[in-house]
């Protein structure tokens, strides 16, 4: 995962009124804290940001670039958006160190053509591990390239870079590949639908 | 059909409609989905309705999610009566959905057919409503 330097700017003025006019300004309300350390109320350029995460995923490690106390390495915890017009209304930052072992989502990709005749059902599509802050990877890739109908692949078969660990269950299904259904079989599914129409009451108590 | 199998208070308040959803608002399941744009109860047999509009138009191959739950009651006098004499009976059961949240998820193979599935399924609905993807929460 690349690192990606950013300019940060600290606040000094807090409250919805606050971050609204740092929004306005085409900033992001962040917060950084971690390692036992005071939290630091920060504004992110929001373009840049939206940037860095779009285009390295939201496990992008980011020096972030203060003005007169030298830079400090983050990860992103979480990105706060609006429910509908999809911004990012606020950020919070994770202090890491170099050589850090840090636990992360990474997404789940699946590459190759499967046989004619199968159907595959993604099931997880990210998987937790524990990993060196600097060496997350952007994405882990299964493939089901030729793979044969009734196969499943579970987390602990997933093949994960050098120096990363498993944190999500071994046993969790990631993707089942199964035979797709013949024409007979759709035609005498179609029935399936109206069956339950039982209309209990919910009873006190 | 989707109703609670028990529940503590026959007769509810009805349930506030104001603000935005403060969660479930992104595709988390499957790989399509339907958000809500405006605020609506959406009744048990709404949500039976665009269910089965799903079921129908995928046949088989694909899975469907179902985000929300008809936990809520809402009461009705009968036709030509006086006012007074205490609450009404229970006449239907909705989910209080604001704007925002994510009612249906599905994964299917074919996104045509999938983008398709759901637009029939929002027919059905009594609110705005618009398609979203997994990759779609991007920014």
């Amino acid at each position: 995962m690349s690192e990606v330097r950013l300019a940060a700017e600290p606040r000094t003025e807090f409250g919805k009124g606050a971050a609204r006019r740092t929004r306005r300004a085409g900033k992001i309300p962040a917060v950084l804290y971690g390692h036992g350390s005071d939290p630091k109320h920060l504004a992110l350029p929001a373009l840049e940001f939206a940037r860095v995460v779009r285009e390295h995923g939201q496990n992008a490690v980011l020096t972030l670039d203060f003005d007169s106390s030298g830079t400090e390495l983050a990860l992103t915890k979480t990105v706060t958006t609006h429910p509908i017009k999809n911004y990012i209304e606020h950020v919070d930052l994770l202090l890491v160190k170099r050589g850090e072992k840090v636990t992360v989502e990474v997404p789940v990709v699946l590459t190759g053509e499967s046989d004619s005749g199968t159907l595959v059902t993604q099931d997880l599509s990210t998987l937790l591990i524990e990993v060196e802050a600097l060496h997350i990877p952007e994405q882990v890739e299964v493939s089901v390239e030729g793979v044969e109908a009734g196969t499943q692949v579970l987390a602990g078969a997933v093949t994960l870079p050098a120096g990363a660990t498993l944190v999500t269950d071994a046993e969790a299904l990631v993707v089942a590949i199964n035979a797709a259904p013949t024409a007979a079989q759709l035609e005498g599914d179609s029935s399936d639908e109206q069956a339950d129409a039982g209309d209990t009451e919910a009873s006190e108590g | 059909m989707l109703i609670p199998r028990r529940v503590k208070h026959r007769k509810q308040h009805h349930p506030g409609r104001s603000g935005a959803a403060k969660g479930g608002t992104r595709v988390t399941f499957g790989e399509f989905g339907i958000q809500a744009l405006e605020p609506a109860y959406v009744t048990n047999r709404q949500i039976e309705s665009a269910r089965i509009a799903i079921n129908r138009h995928i046949r088989r191959g694909g899975k469907v999610w179902i985000n929300i739950f008809p936990d809520r009651p809402l009461t009705k006098k009968p036709a030509e009566t006086r006012m007074g004499s205490g609450k009404g009976s229970p006449e239907w059961w909705v989910a209080n959905v604001k704007p925002g949240r994510v009612l249906f998820e599905m994964s299917f193979p074919n996104e045509t057919v999938a983008r398709e599935a759901l637009r029939r399924a929002i027919h059905k609905l009594p609110m705005k409503c618009r398609i979203v993807t997994r990759e779609g929460g991007e920014f």
